[in-house]
Order: C-alpha cells, then sequence, then structure tokens
C-alpha cells in the first residue's frame, strides 16, 4: 500500500493490469478478423451469422467439461475456489443448447450444428483448454475465464445490436447473445472474488495472465478459421 | 540529457466564449446549432481562440502563429536564437500542400540556415516533433532545438466550406461527424526550446523518456480530411476524384470524426499506459502532474473509469488541463498545456510530469516523462548528474 495515496500495488492490482491489458490487446485484434471487421462494416448476412454460430457452438460444447474437470484438479489449498468452479460449470453447462435453438431459429438445419465439426482453431482452443485444465491446482484457469466471460460481459452486447442492425432476425434466434451481453455481469463478480482467493503472488499472476494470452489468441484463431475443418 | 529550457505560445484575439462561436464559424442551421450545444456539454471547453475575424477574414497562417509562439518562447529562452541547430514542427493541416509548414516557420522566423522536420499526423505529431527534437540533442547532432505545434482549424469550418457539397442535409444541418469537430476545435500555436543543457537560472524540464505507439494495424481512419469515406468503410483520397470540383462537392475536404470509433480506442490508449507502468516507465504514484491532452470531458471521465478499475489511477488533483479554456488546438494543445504549466509557479524542483497524447487519427499514442530541474542539474562537461 502507498501510504501518500492508499492505492495498493499488490500482485492481485499487477495481475488486474495484466488481465486488462490482454483483453485490450485481444479485442482491438479482433478487428482483423475478417468476419468482425465484416460486422462492424454492416456487410453480414444471414449465413455469416449461421456460420458463426455453428462455429461457436462445437468450442461453447466443452466449456462446462473443462471447467469441471479443472474443478476436479483443484486440491483442498483451494476447496473456496472450487467451489466457484463447480458453481460456473453448473451455470454453463446447457449454453449450447440456447445455440443450437438460434440456429434453428435463424433458419439453420438443427443437424448441421448438433452434428458440426470443431474448426481447426476451435481444436487447439478445446486441446489447450482440457490440458491446462488437467493440471494440478490449475489456478491459471482462471485466465482462460477472464477471456471467455469477457466476450460474453463486453462482446456479445455490442455484437448483438450489430447483428439486429444488418438482419432481420426474430428475438428467439439472437438470444445467446443479447443473454450473455445483459447477464454476465455477475460471473464478473465471481471472477474477482475468484481473483482474491487465488492470487497470493506474481508467480500465480503470471500464470494466469499467460493462460490469458493464450486463449485470446486461440480464441481469435477460432474466428479466423471459420468453418475451417 | 536533453531539457526544455523555455516554452511559449500564441493564441489569436480574445477568448471567444461559447455563445460567440459562431459569429466566427458561422451559422449552418438551427439544428445544426443544437448539436453545437450538444457537443459543447459533452466537451466543457467554456473559451477558445479563433485565427479568423467576424468576418471570416484572416491575417494569420499556421506558419505565422507558430513562428509567434516560437518567438515568444525564444524571448524566456537564454539562448541565442541565431544560435539554434533544429526546427522540428507539427500539426494536423499546413496552410500549404507543399512545401512542409518547418519550411514556412523558418522563413517565417528569420533564422540562419538551420535543419528542419515536419511533422504532420494529428495531436500526436507534437510529440513526433519533440521525439525527433529530443532523438537529435541525444544523438549529438544539435545542441538545441525549437519544437512548435500549430493549428488553424476553424478556417475548415465556415459555412462556405461545406455549402454545396454532399455533406449538408436539406435543412443545412451537418451530420454528426462533421458536426462535431466544427464545435471542437480552435485555433493556435505553441513552442518549446529544448537545449542539451538546463537554463542558468529557473526551472527546466528534463526530458526523459518518450513513447510513441500506432495502432494502424487495427483501426481504420477515424479523424480524416482530404478524402471521402466510401461504402466498404476505406478513403478515397480527394485526388482519386475525377476532378477537383466533384472531390469538393463530395465533401473531401471536411474534417470529420468517427466519435464511436473514438471510444472503440479509449482502453487502446489505457492500455500503453498500463504498458508503461508495468515495465517501470511511469509510477502512477510518483506523478506529480499529469498533463492529458484529452479532446472532451467526456473522454476524461472514461479514462477515470478505466484507470481506476486497472488500479493506476493518478488522483484527479494531480492532472493539469487548461481544455476548457484554451480549447482543442490539436498539435498545439499539449505545447499550450507545458507553457502553462511552466508559467503557473507552482512547478518545483524534483517534481515528475507525465505528458499523454492520444490522436485518434488512426489511433496513436504517446506518453514522455519529464523531471523538474533547477540550475544546478548540470556539471561543467555539460553532461547531467
Amino acid at each position: 500500500m502507498n501510504a501518500e495515496t492508499g492505492k495498493p500495488d499488490t500482485a492481485l492490482a499487477r495481475t488486474h493490469r495484466g488481465l486488462a491489458r490482454v483483453w485490450i490487446d485481444f479485442e482491438t485484434s479482433l478487428m482483423t478478423v475478417p468476419l468482425v471487421s465484416r460486422l462492424h462494416a454492416g456487410k453480414w448476412r444471414r449465413d455469416d451469422y449461421l456460420a458463426l454460430l455453428r462455429n461457436l457452438r462445437q468450442q461453447v460444447v466443452e466449456g462446462s467439461r473443462w471447467i469441471s474437470r479443472a474443478a476436479s484438479n483443484l486440491g483442498t489449498d483451494y476447496e473456496e475456489l472450487r467451489t466457484l468452479f463447480i458453481h460456473h460449470a453448473e451455470e454453463e453447462h446447457r449454453d449450447y443448447r440456447m445455440l443450437e435453438d438460434n440456429y434453428v431459429a435463424a433458419g439453420g438445419l438443427r443437424e448441421d450444428i448438433v452434428g458440426g465439426e470443431k474448426n481447426i482453431g476451435s481444436e487447439a482452443l478445446s486441446g489447450y483448454m482440457y490440458n491446462a485444465a488437467s493440471q494440478r491446482d490449475p489456478v491459471g484457469m482462471l485466465g482462460a475465464m477472464f477471456v471467455i466471460e469477457g466476450l460474453g460481459n463486453r462482446i456479445a452486447g455490442p455484437w448483438s445490436k450489430l447483428m439486429a442492425e444488418q438482419l432481420d432476425l426474430p428475438p428467439e434466434a439472437t438470444s445467446f447473445f443479447t443473454y450473455h451481453g445483459e447477464n454476465d455481469e455477475d460471473h464478473l463478480e465471481m471472477f474477482d472474488r475468484a481473483m482474491e482467493i487465488a492470487v497470493t503472488s506474481d508467480a500465480v499472476g503470471s500464470d494466469i495472465i499467460k493462460h490469458a494470452k493464450v486463449v485470446a489468441r486461440l480464441y481469435r484463431l477460432q474466428l479466423e478459421e471459420i468453418d475451417n475443418v | 540529457m536533453t531539457y526544455i529550457t523555455a516554452t511559449g505560445q500564441f493564441l489569436p484575439g480574445d477568448p471567444v466564449p461559447n455563445a460567440e462561436m459562431a459569429d466566427y464559424i458561422g451559422r449552418l442551421s438551427d439544428n445544426s446549432e443544437r448539436l453545437g450545444k450538444l457537443t459543447l456539454r459533452q466537451n466543457k471547453i467554456r473559451t477558445r481562440h479563433y485565427a479568423l475575424e467576424k468576418d471570416g477574414t484572416t491575417r494569420w497562417t499556421v506558419a505565422s502563429m507558430l513562428a509567434r509562439a516560437a518567438q515568444d518562447a525564444l524571448s524566456a529562452a537564454e539562448i541565442d536564437a541565431k544560435s539554434i541547430g533544429f526546427l522540428s514542427t507539427s500539426t494536423t493541416q499546413n496552410d500549404l500542400m507543399v512545401p512542409g509548414l518547418a519550411s514556412q516557420v523558418h522563413g517565417e522566423l528569420g533564422l540562419p540556415p538551420l535543419e528542419i522536420a515536419s511533422q504532420q499526423s494529428v495531436c500526436a505529431s507534437s510529440m513526433m516533433a519533440l521525439k525527433n527534437a529530443w532523438l537529435q540533442l541525444k544523438a549529438g547532432e544539435h545542441k538545441s532545438a525549437i519544437v512548435g505545434g500549430g493549428e488553424f482549424a476553424s478556417r475548415y469550418f465556415r459555412p462556405g466550406f461545406y455549402e454545396g457539397t454532399a455533406a449538408l442535409d436539406d435543412d443545412g444541418t451537418l451530420p454528426s461527424d462533421a458536426g462535431f469537430l466544427r464545435w471542437t476545435l480552435s485555433d493556435g500555436a505553441a513552442a518549446l526550446i529544448i537545449e542539451d543543457r538546463p537554463a542558468a537560472r529557473g526551472l527546466s524540464l528534463r526530458v526523459d523518456w518518450i513513447s510513441l505507439r500506432s495502432f494502424a494495424d487495427r483501426f481504420g481512419p477515424c479523424m480524416t480530411g482530404g478524402g471521402v469515406r466510401r461504402d466498404d468503410g476505406t478513403m478515397q483520397p480527394w485526388s482519386h476524384h475525377p476532378t477537383i470540383q466533384s472531390a469538393a462537392s463530395a465533401g473531401a475536404f471536411q474534417l470529420r470524426q468517427d466519435v464511436d470509433a473514438l471510444y472503440r480506442m479509449l482502453p487502446v490508449w489505457m492500455g500503453e499506459f498500463m504498458r508503461l507502468v508495468d515495465e517501470g516507465m511511469i509510477d502512477p504514484d510518483a506523478v506529480d502532474w499529469f498533463c492529458c491532452h484529452y479532446s472532451a470531458h467526456s473522454l476524461r471521465e472514461e479514462m477515470i473509469r478505466l484507470a481506476t478499475r486497472a488500479g493506476c489511477m493518478i488522483p484527479e488533483d494531480r492532472w493539469f488541463s487548461n481544455l476548457a479554456t484554451k480549447g482543442n488546438v490539436g498539435a498545439a494543445s499539449i505545447f499550450l498545456i507545458l507553457d502553462d504549466l511552466m508559467r503557473s509557479g507552482d512547478l518545483r524542483e524534483g517534481q515528475n510530469i507525465l505528458l499523454a497524447v492520444p490522436e485518434s487519427g488512426q489511433c496513436v499514442m504517446a506518453y514522455a516523462g519529464l523531471t523538474v530541474v533547477g540550475p544546478g542539474e548540470v556539471d561543467t562537461a555539460g553532461e547531467a548528474k
């Protein structure tokens, strides 16, 4: 704590700052992804929306599973963190069904999205998630969650607005994005609490930041490789 | 080591309050006036200066205003003007397309032959000019330099620059991306004298580091002039129109600002701040004066929100700004701030100053660290302690 300003310069503050930098780089670099820059340029067609849902679903379906696996590898030192992970996994574990219903409401065939394959970016992302979650006391996974939750909290809302402007879609076709845009605020609170428990040193903080960096890059890869299966 | 040993400024005419702005830049429509009031509420600028007279004529150019600011700085300096080795200028839009601004300023100043550099960008061209001079002195190429910035934006805001172009609605209203700048930018110039040693009397500012980064890899043009935005978002330069008249009527010569993109850039500018904190260049707790050139008060509030969340907020009582009284003068602004701070009488030896100059043009962010030093800073060899 700095005596003059009362501002804490702790490992936790440094980690929050590091994550903020990862996020800023991630969010702005998304503009270099053709799918995203075309969305911002007002050029989306319904096929773009269907492709995004179809590709995202193959990754989202794994979300709750890697969080559960991470929870199962958190030892007794991290019991409270494990509780938070389990709650989080429970909240997320049917999310992919919303994507499937949206897909059908937007005019897609259910068998296309349910039977879809991960694109090569989603393969890399999922492979990394399961590997990282399989380590002992995988506290670094908080960095992965930070990026995934940030997508819901900061990106889903603006994207759903842009999609609504460009595509004539009924509300039941866009609920995944509008829901996450509106409802992920409490997830960030959960995340802040988890960070307070977990970041006991700069080493832990660096590990969390590293995980966030990798996931941010692989998530962008997933969007760059739409339909490349 | 490199030091700012004197500063100066030139602001044309008297301060113009909000109620009199339209007497200078003219009136387009009732709706334009209404959007203007809205913009002024957001930027919280109360007075500014215009190089235009009320009848739309002028006796100033960017070059002549910048020369006056340089003379003001030279009159405050110990060094003989004739010994200046380097002149480094900055502006958003030069008076002429050819030749460069520094040539014209040199001509106005009437100094003997010297090295020059004309930096053109938007607000951050000021920091490009400062960094150029800082490196020239560090490299031992010169012992002294004039660094300056000047703007004359109001001349583009007169009704004659919009009438008969595609920009105006049927009732004479400008779209918000063109209207915003009309109520934001104003005129003036400011300059610094940079030397390889501090002044023998009074305070100088040691320039410790300068960081400047472009993020054009992830942002398209945001503040534009000299082109028309195509449907796909790319810019068609004025010179690519079939005739000069068709470029003009398409609105190619108007200044425009994509305000939404401006707000999307804020996190990037703050991210640069966090990078410099993490790399040990900035210690937020040790900054005594935070001189940030922000174009609107609403941007300041957004920055505070972001910085507080990332645990690197510089307390607001250490922010130094003259935006409300001197307006947004683009490339001149950070030098105007420095001159006002130098003349405030509030600087003390050993204090740290942090300069921050974001540029919305295509997203640039510049920061610099300065230390207030007294005459004792230098030893006999001219090397800083």
